[in-house]
């Protein structure tokens, strides 16, 4: 289990006058899923997107395999893949279109693209969609192409950002089931998400996030101990943490 | 609390311009002006030639009659109302009277200003075949604008009527009286006849349409069908330069262009290119600007005479258009998704080089074959030449210029 994502120190965010993570700390190994966990505006958006180098870490650094962004961007990215909160997808391009450019992007064999490819639209049951435009897509459409092309590059650390939202009920299990094969096969997994008892079910480990800081981490049993809470589930000891400084 | 309706006025009328500014600087700067400028240059050297040729048969008083009638007819008084209007400002309508007025007499100074510039325009045909006097141009723009105010008093009190059929009578009643109205004007009937008509007119809106208002209540979402309908107008003719993001402009798939796409084999060095090409074609109206000025360099060429001006006009609409197509620059700048592939920037000059080359080079042949087919063979190749330089100069000199920024 090698650590694949290490977070250290990290303090960061838009004014370096005004830091928005403060001193954050924790890692994604391989084989492994972590759930990222906070309320609205706890910086979960902020951390990843110094993860995804879109930001540059005000103090501490993000190691992607032990290299930082700076030192070697297109390596750097080419080892994650991101599901954004709300799909960004381009309106001038079919589906199909998403794929292929996608898979153009990160290297990928032509050949070992459209094995893929077919594979993920049964799965996800848009094959009959590849030559349709964004805007006649759901939202929990769009969400599914921003999923297949993150499963199509293979990755050695996948960050998603509220992957559910919008998805139905199959969709969410068929993202859930290939998080799962990922992760045997030896991905690291970095998920934020509101609804926790997926969270429970699916994550090894959680860090919970709290104005910006690093508030507990760990399995569920590290956070019942931590928490003092034993026997709670997650949302308990979610709801209990967060009401403190109120 | 009191609805303030001169400050709601101000507040709406202001918020309309601030928008409208915003689109017309984008407009000054997309080389419209220029065309507008180069159109007056050609256009005031060949109108004088125009009215030689036109026949003196030609029935100029009915032509002003016709295009003065259906100017003054047109348009309603503005209104800027709202879709929440329908439930905030329906309980107080009875209290809104100088908010209408305010209404009124700002569409109809717009309306005059319209009326004046197209006067403005015929007035060289007005003074060779109607009258050569300057004075009575100016009389004729301001009895025209009573007119048209008449028109839109009228026309606010109609929009009371519930029922279409109706509504619409009172249109056309509006039209017939309107186009005596100006033949009368571009007749040159006398002043007492004219005199007649406008008190004819007056005592006609105060004995009809004025009691239209004591009996009916506005129609408020007549109003802000009005209202929409004109900022939609705006927004196309806007449109055409820039984009709007309130029209959204619908992606087309066009598919008659999918050859353009085969420039763009599988390979990692091509993500930017394949990016662009789909741009370009699909999107927004990189594709429509390009046709128009193409099109319009071939109008412009096939009417200009002189060898030094069709140089010009080869140089100048080929560097608009490698202007336009420069702006796919920035077609993806808000995209995160590219900012994450692992794609060195590099690349992305490279292919805008590409596309800027391939599209130059269609252009350029379309020039030379429209050149050659009006003018003569050396035309054509001077034509090609000129386009291909303009286009080697953008996009190996000033493009890369503007990735440095």
């Amino acid at each position: 289990m090698g650590q694949l994502l290490t977070v250290n120190k990290l303090t960061g965010g838009y004014q370096r006058s005004r830091p928005v993570l403060h001193d954050i700390s924790f890692s994604v190994n391989s084989h492994e899923i972590v759930g990222l966990i906070g309320l609205n505006g706890a910086g979960k958006s902020t951390t990843i997107k110094h993860i995804l180098g879109l930001m540059e870490p005000h103090g501490g650094e993000v190691r992607l395999s032990g290299k930082t962004w700076a030192e070697g961007k297109d390596d750097y990215r080419r080892g994650l893949a991101y599901i954004p909160e709300m799909p960004l997808l381009y309106e001038e391009m079919t589906l199909w279109e998403h794929l292929e450019l996608t898979a153009m992007a990160y290297g990928l064999e032509e050949t070992v693209f459209k094995g893929r490819a077919d594979e993920l639209l049964k799965e996800f049951r848009m094959g009959k969609m590849v030559k349709w435009f964004p805007s006649h897509f759901s939202k929990g459409m769009r969400q599914k192409v921003m999923i297949m092309c993150a499963l199509l590059i293979h990755p050695s650390l996948y960050v998603a950002d509220e992957p559910f939202v919008g998805l139905d009920p199959i969709g969410i299990k068929s993202f859930l089931d290939r998080m799962v094969e990922m992760k045997r096969n030896g991905c690291g997994i970095l998920m934020s998400t509101h609804i926790l008892a997926t969270a429970e079910k699916y994550c090894d480990r959680f860090v919970l996030l709290h104005n910006g800081q690093v508030l507990l981490q760990g399995t569920l049993k590290e956070l019942q101990a931590q928490a003092n809470m034993h026997g709670a589930d997650l949302d308990e000891i979610y709801v209990e943490m967060t009401k403190e400084d109120q | 609390m009191m609805i303030d309706e001169k400050k709601l006025w101000s507040r709406r009328k202001r918020g309309y311009w601030e928008m409208a500014i915003k689109y017309l600087k984008l407009i000054g700067n997309s080389g419209f002006l220029f065309t507008i400028y180069l159109l007056f240059v050609f256009g005031s050297y060949y109108y004088g030639q125009f009215l030689e040729w036109l026949p003196q048969t030609f029935p100029t008083t009915l032509f002003f009659t016709v295009i003065f009638t259906w100017l003054i007819t047109r348009g309603r008084v503005r209104t800027f109302a709202k879709p929440g209007d329908l439930f905030f400002l329906t309980p107080c309508e009875g209290k809104l009277k100088n908010y209408f007025r305010s209404a009124l007499r700002y569409s109809w100074m717009m309306e005059t200003m319209w009326i004046a510039l197209v006067m403005l325009v015929l007035s060289p045909l007005f003074f060779d075949r109607i009258h050569p006097s300057g004075s009575l141009v100016f009389s004729i723009i301001f009895l025209l604008s009573g007119l048209k105010l008449w028109n839109l008093a009228a026309g606010f009190e109609e929009q009371r009527l519930q029922e279409k059929n109706r509504y619409i009578l009172h249109t056309f009643i509006r039209l017939g009286l309107t186009g005596v109205s100006v033949f009368a004007l571009f007749s040159l009937q006398s002043v007492w006849f004219i005199l007649g008509l406008a008190l004819a007119l007056i005592l006609f809106y105060a004995g009809y349409f004025y009691r239209l208002s004591k009996l009916h209540s506005l129609k408020w979402e007549r109003l802000v069908e009005i209202e929409d309908s004109t900022v939609m107008t705006f927004y196309r003719v806007a449109n055409s330069f820039t984009d709007v993001p309130a029209l959204k402009s619908k992606v087309r798939p066009r598919h008659l262009l999918s050859p353009l796409y085969r420039f763009v084999s599988y390979k990692k060095e091509h993500v930017y290119r394949y990016l662009f090409s789909r741009a370009f074609v699909r999107s927004s109206d990189y594709f429509g600007i390009y046709m128009r000025l193409t099109l319009l360099a071939i109008l412009f060429l096939s009417v200009v005479q002189i060898d030094w001006g069709r140089w010009l006009l080869v140089v100048l609409f080929s560097y608009m258009t490698a202007l336009q197509i420069e702006t796919l620059k920035h077609h993806y700048a808000t995209s995160k998704m590219v900012d994450l592939y692992p794609v060195s920037e590099g690349y992305k000059l490279k292919s805008h080089q590409f596309w800027i080359l391939v599209l130059g080079s269609i252009q350029s042949l379309v020039f030379s074959v429209g050149l050659l087919i009006m003018y003569s063979p050396m035309d054509g190749l001077f034509g090609l030449g000129l386009t291909l330089i303009v286009y080697v100069y953008h996009s190996f000199i000033r493009l890369p210029k503007r990735y440095m920024v």
